[in-house]
């Protein structure tokens, strides 16, 4: 583990406050208490659980570097595991820096868990992206003669499909169309959009979120029936 | 993961459409998603539990896929 991520681990440990209410300290797990505890303790005791939860983050980095691994044969092993590591870091300090926020809904170590999970998926979503432009126009739209549909559906398709293209057209607005086309037809990445752009994943999800909820009314309102889904036909 | 999406006519118009209903955002679902996760692997109705879950891993597959991660692992770990 690389020392200063030990030591700005540790710097914000001493930082935190003790358990944030009773209510939550109460319905803790035993094991989460003596995380808690040792997370929030001094000298050796702290040492080791810092050196214990890195071990756990670094386990679930790996984990998930594994698990994406056939999408990533252009990296190396070491390429993948310093990237873990990285990982692994980067969610202690994370882990840390929350750890009031903890409210024991989970055991400790499956709420420890989330943060490599998170800090592996984005690194490795953004990896090969790195030296790939972003498109923020429409790049393909499927060609429905291709689909192998049956004419009726392929027109039913073709219909909506229309009416969706007009709508992204003339509904939303220019960021909602570029974030909307770039993540949903032309395929890039949430995370790697949002590094692209400055902003966070939850602020485009949340861009996209607005466009649909643009794009359903307007097509609802051209009498198309969409149900839960998004296999519609007119009315 | 970082594939290219699909051409498939409906799962095209699905990821455009998004879920009906409402849905929970992305901070959100990442705070919920360890609990939500743990009652998935319990066998209780997790999407009662955290009403808006369901619905924002249908429409977000980045936050799906860190779910499917954090249940495989925990599966994994026992």
């Amino acid at each position: 583990m690389a020392s200063d991520v030990v030591r700005e681990a540790r710097a914000r440990t001493r930082a935190v406050a003790p358990p944030a209410g009773r209510e939550a300290a109460r319905s803790l797990d035993s094991d989460s208490q003596a995380w808690l505890a040792a997370l929030r303790a001094h000298g050796v005791r702290h040492e080791q659980a810092l050196a214990r939860l890195h071990a756990l983050l670094l386990g679930a980095a790996r984990f998930e570097v594994a698990r994406r691994r056939a999408t990533l044969t252009q990296l190396s092993s070491a390429e993948l595991d310093d990237l873990a590591h990285q990982s692994a870091d980067d969610a202690l300090v994370a882990v840390l820096a929350k750890l009031d926020d903890f409210r024991g809904h989970s055991r400790f170590t499956t709420w420890a868990y989330k943060f490599a999970l998170l800090e592996a998926a984005v690194k490795l979503r953004r990896r090969p992206w790195q030296t790939r432009e972003v498109a923020l126009e429409a790049e393909r739209w499927p060609d429905l003669a291709d689909a192998g549909l049956a004419p009726q559906a392929r027109a039913e398709q073709s219909e909506l499909l229309a009416a969706v293209r007009r709508a992204i057209e003339e509904e939303l607005t220019p960021h909602q169309r570029e974030v909307l086309v770039a993540v949903a037809l032309n395929g890039v990445p949430i995370d790697v959009l949002a590094e692209r752009l400055g902003t966070t994943r939850g602020a485009l999800y949340k861009a996209i979120h607005d466009a649909r909820s643009h794009l359903r009314r307007r097509i609802g309102a051209e009498g198309f029936s969409l149900g839960s889904g998004a296999r519609g036909g007119k009315r | 993961m970082t594939e290219p999406p699909s051409t498939n006519v409906e799962e095209l118009l699905q990821r455009l459409l998004g879920p009906a209903g409402p849905e929970l955002g992305c901070e959100q679902c990442f705070e919920q998603l360890d609990r939500y996760v743990e009652l998935e692997l319990a066998g209780v109705d997790a999407d009662a539990a955290i009403p808006g879950m369901r619905a924002h891993l249908h429409g977000c597959p980045a936050c799906d896929e860190e779910r499917a991660s954090l249940r495989a692992l925990l599966s994994r770990a026992g």
